[in-house]
């Protein structure tokens, strides 16, 4: 019997799980190395990947999650790291994605983790659930709860400014 | 700020997938590469391989029908044959040439009359004297 290669396209994979790792550690030379860490230990275990447990993402981001739980803890708090971001020099994109990169990273680690798993490796619910070893609709409701959490803290990071800005004045 | 506030209820989940980071060309290139190296590694040892087990396979075939055994008997004969050939038509001496005529070893001259030529040296031969006849006595 053949074996189903789970590196044959590797491009998507190699956003997918750098998107995941992004949301979980921050975008940056962190994310580059975890994600390198990933695929170098998925080309050295391919051949343990087996196709009737699951997609090839769902594989490389078991991976990547056991990189980045075991990665040493860092000298200062993530989000401390990201600076606040400097509207004027910045596109509206680029200002939008620091935003809700630092909006991510202000998340409880459990609510980072879903939503890396949801809308960085673009995972659905069953596959978290199967992942993380829990209900879907158990992690349906955790994901809304993280998004809630999300939008207050977007609410919060906006008007942060405005208040700096009329202190400013 | 305000594009996510003016969604924030359905656009949410799009700003996120929309928005996500992206890795850089050059860790997406060199990741392709590390991988692609190791499938054509694997693809080379897969060749070699599949050839040997194809060489096995007719091997295998040819044995079932006796063709190993034709096959032995042939290089046999062939060889046989080569021998035989290379036997008999080995390399080719002239023993007559014009050089040989010419610079062959010189003949021994001939012994003089009444001589022959024993062991190298020529000896006088003793002259036959015939056979003496005596009538035999009358016994009556």
């Amino acid at each position: 019997m053949f074996r189903v290669d789970p590196l044959a396209n590797p491009e998507p994979l190699i956003k997918r799980v750098y998107a995941y790792v992004a949301y979980r550690v921050g975008d940056g030379p962190d994310a580059e190395d975890l994600t390198s860490e990933t695929f170098e230990r998925a080309v050295r275990y391919r051949k343990s990947y087996d196709s009737s447990k699951g997609e090839p993402i769902a594989w490389l981001i078991g991976i990547a999650r056991r990189c980045v739980e075991g990665r040493p803890p860092p000298l200062e708090h993530a989000s401390e790291q990201v600076d606040a971001p400097d509207h004027r020099d910045l596109e509206d994109d680029a200002l939008r994605r620091i935003t809700l990169s630092s909006a991510v990273g202000h998340l409880e680690e459990r609510d980072r983790e879903l939503i890396a798993l949801r809308y960085g490796a673009d995972l659905t619910a069953r596959q978290i659930a199967e992942l993380q070893g829990a209900k879907t609709n158990a992690i349906e409701v955790a994901l809304h709860r993280a998004l809630g959490r999300l939008r207050t803290q977007l609410e919060a990071e906006a008007e942060t400014p405005v208040r700096k800005s009329e202190a400013g004045r | 700020m305000r594009s996510w506030r003016r969604n924030r209820e359905s656009g949410l989940e799009a700003e996120l997938r929309a928005n996500k980071p992206e890795p850089s060309h050059e860790l997406v290139n060199k990741l392709e590469a590390r991988v692609r190296s190791h499938r054509d590694a694997r693809a080379g040892s897969f060749r070699v391989a599949f050839a040997g087990a194809l060489a096995v396979g007719v091997l295998a075939a040819l044995a079932s029908v006796g063709g190993l055994g034709y096959a032995a008997t042939g290089v046999d004969q062939a060889a046989s044959t080569a021998k035989r050939v290379m036997q008999k038509h080995g390399v080719a001496t002239l023993h007559k040439t014009a050089a040989s005529d010419q610079y062959k070893k010189p003949r021994a001259k001939k012994c003089p009359k009444g001589m022959k030529r024993v062991r190298g040296k020529c000896k006088r031969v003793k002259k036959a004297r015939g056979v003496r006849f005596k009538r035999p006595p009358f016994t009556g």
